[in-house]
């Protein structure tokens, strides 16, 4: 299947500073894209580039089959961008500011009232829909925000950190609804500094530091990349001792540690390792307590490419 | 249509803000009455009486102001008081003769001057001293009648009002003065109330600026960008708004004058479409400014400036009859001399549409070239921070 976006080499100066140094960036239709990066890694400056919004110094955006270019039309109506910045008026009405955005992106007549309806539900503004937007909460806006992006139903949906300033509770329901739009088939290119955030919404992941991706996959390649290990750790009463050996020479298990009471293994993926460790420790006559699974998170990831911390 | 998709929601909130409602309909009173006060040199019109020491010329004056309709003004010298009318001090002077006691006695026809400005408070005005002078000498005119009938003069006093049908008419001669300066002029008024107008509504246009570059602060231009709306359609869009608020406001203070004052602004459809291009100006200045402009205070201070000093070099202070062969050279750079020349040729020379196409051309072509400037520097400053 053709890629919905695909960015090649894009880069941007803004005098001395190179803020986006060669960013690569392909996505598929309906995969949910990650760029995870610290502040001023330039995930804004790259996102607007893809958007249409800022002139490039280099390379290029092609947005389902279109070139991209600030002056493009049609490859803008595939994309719903929006923006870190709320951008919003303050001075309309919930309502009114997604028609009017609805408008810009070619959606008329019943479809502009049925659309209005279905993305209040989903951005949870039913019931302030006729409420000007100056009187919103923060949490609020950054919803109106978000629902503007998706009104028209875009192709690919760029988040650009959509959940910063959200207190949890909102910040689950714009998780929420992105895996919904996601499930229905939308593109979804997410950028953020939350990891778990990351971890959780995307098929592909990618680090971005310094104007660069530093590191492209999902989770688990990424983790390989850095040589970073699962760890199951299970807890048992009786001996397991004519299990190790067997459990040891499973595939992707490169050590195996059993003291007191506890089994320790090192794989590089724990989901495809532990039923069958499990049933090697059962078979020797153990019963099985407990059992937890540490993954190395995104956080290391980032550590040992980029040798900080992804918040400081 | 993208574009008044655009208008429409820089409309609404312009509505939406009060503050917006004493903009629109307030502060255009103030032009209006300053308009207004021009038309007719005071509410109450100014008119000068030469007595001559005669008794009907000091009953004249007393019947003229007892009116309340003009303001009297007495003069002992006929000369100052024609200077005055010539200045626009005054609207219309009466000029009695010196003679008039006797002749009116003697029951013969009195020549009264009427002097007056060729505005259009001149007929107006000429009824009211036709009036007065039929009612001061009414009497008189009647016992000379009689008396020159044969009648005993005491008799005929009390039989004058009998006999007002056949009296001898009362001739009112009327000149006209002040031509000296413009050619064809007509008064007061269009000297100085049209390029108010011009000022005023170019001002308004401007502040037209602060809106789009709020709109730019709030990121909403950024996200029209990021949008399939071209940067024409935006700027056009943004633009229609305010044109709609600058021209409602031109029409609202028109209508206000005429109704208020009985301005005469000629030829209203010509007048029309000098407010409709002369509104396209003021909403493209704006849109320029406003993409020139990070903050509306500095767009603000620069609205003042651009707004006075334009309007001095476009004719609206000074007319444009008076400037020297340079600055005249320089006024054709300025879209307010095309509007107060077209005014000009309206109210002074009676012109319609097809009179002024040349003023309206140029207008049209300053404010394509204005939003065309202004859509190239917002797609630029948007997209090359
Ligand atoms: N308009 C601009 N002018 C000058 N420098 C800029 C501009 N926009 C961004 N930068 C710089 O480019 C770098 C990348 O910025 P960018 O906004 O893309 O980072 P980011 O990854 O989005 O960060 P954050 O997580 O804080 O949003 C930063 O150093 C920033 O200061
Ligand atoms: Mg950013």
């Amino acid at each position: 299947m053709e890629a919905i976006l695909q960015a090649r080499g894009l880069k941007k100066r803004f005098g001395d500073l190179e803020a986006v140094r060669g960013v690569d960036l392909t996505i598929a239709p309906g995969e949910t894209y990650g760029l995870l990066g610290p502040n001023g890694a330039g995930k804004t400056t790259s996102i607007s580039m893809i958007g249409g919004l800022l002139e490039r110094d280099g390379g290029e955006v092609v947005v389902n089959g279109a070139q991209m270019t600030t002056t493009s039309l049609a490859p803008k109506a595939d994309i719903g961008l929006v923006p870190q910045d709320i951008a919003i008026y303050p001075d309309l009405t919930a309502r009114e500011n997604l028609r009017f955005f609805g408008r810009l992106y070619g959606v008329r007549g019943l479809e502009l009232d049925r659309r209005s309806d279905e993305v209040l539900e989903v951005i949870g503004l039913t019931d302030r829909a006729d409420d000007r937007a100056s009187d919103f909460s923060g949490g609020m806006k950054r919803r109106l925000n978000i629902g503007i992006g998706l009104f028209h139903k875009p192709m690919l949906l760029i988040l650009d950190e959509p959940t910063v300033g959200v207190d949890p509770q909102s910040r689950n329901a714009i998780l929420e609804s992105v895996e919904h739009l996601s499930d229905e088939g939308m593109a979804v290119l997410y950028t953020t500094h939350y990891m778990e955030e990351a971890e959780r919404l995307c098929d592909r992941v990618g680090i971005i530091d310094q104007g660069e991706v530093k590191a492209e996959g999902t989770r688990r390649e990424l983790v390989q990349l850095v040589g970073q290990l699962d760890r199951i750790r299970v807890s048992i009463a009786g001996s397991a001792d004519g299990a190790i050996a067997g459990i040891r020479s499973l595939g992707g298990v490169s050590d195996v540690v059993s003291a007191d009471g506890t089994i320790e293994i090192l794989a590089t993926n724990a989901s495809e390792v532990l039923a069958p460790t499990l049933a090697a420790i059962t078979t020797a006559g153990a019963a099985v307590h407990s059992v937890t699974i540490d993954e190395p998170d995104l956080e290391a990831v980032f550590l040992h490419l980029t040798g900080k911390a992804l918040r400081d | 249509m993208k574009v008044l998709t655009i208008a429409g929601a820089n409309l609404r909130r312009f509505l939406r803000d009060r503050s917006n409602i004493f903009f629109v309909f307030v502060l255009p009173i103030g032009i209006v009455l300053l308009i207004g006060a021009q038309f007719s040199g005071d509410f109450e019109p100014t008119v000068g009486v030469f007595e001559a020491g005669t008794e009907i010329g000091a009953s004249l004056a007393e019947e003229l102001d007892s009116k309340g309709v003009v303001t009297v003004r007495r003069f002992d010298s006929e000369d100052e008081m024609l200077r005055a009318v010539e200045r626009g001090v005054l609207a219309a002077a009466v000029s009695v003769p010196g003679d008039a006691d006797t002749e009116v006695a003697a029951g013969r026809q009195v020549g009264v001057g009427f002097l007056t400005r060729p505005d259009g408070l001149g007929p107006q005005l000429r009824v009211s001293v036709i009036e007065a002078v039929s009612a001061v000498t009414l009497e008189p005119n009647a016992i000379a009648f009689a008396v020159s009938k044969g009648a005993d003069p005491s008799v005929a006093a009390e039989a004058s009002s009998a006999s007002l049908a056949a009296l001898p008419s009362i001739e009112v001669s009327t000149r006209s003065t002040g031509e000296s300066l413009f050619e064809g002029v007509s008064g007061q008024f269009d000297i100085g109330a049209s390029s108010q107008l011009v000022l005023f509504m170019f001002l308004t246009g401007l502040t037209g600026s602060a809106a789009l570059i709020q709109s730019r602060q709030l990121g909403v231009t950024t996200r029209m960008v990021g949008s399939p709306t071209s940067s024409t359609s935006i700027i056009v869009g943004e633009g229609l708004g305010r044109f709609v608020i600058v021209l409602a406001q031109g029409v609202y203070i028109v209508v206000a004058t005429v109704l208020l004052f009985r301005v005469d602004w000629g030829n209203l459809l010509a007048t029309a479409a000098v407010l409709v291009a002369f509104s396209a100006v003021g909403a493209g200045a704006a849109m320029l400014l406003g993409t020139v402009f990070r903050n509306d205070q500095q767009a603000g201070g620069v609205s003042v400036v651009a707004g006075i000093g334009l309007a001095a070099l476009g004719g609206s202070m000074l007319p444009l009859e008076l400037f020297s062969p340079t600055m005249t050279t320089i006024s054709r750079f300025i879209p307010h001399a095309w509007a107060n020349e077209a005014f000009a040729e309206i109210l002074r020379r009676g012109a319609g549409v097809g009179d002024i196409v040349t003023q309206l051309g140029v207008l049209a072509a300053f404010a394509a070239g204005l939003l065309a400037i202004a859509s190239w520097r917002m797609r630029s400053v948007i997209t090359r921070p």
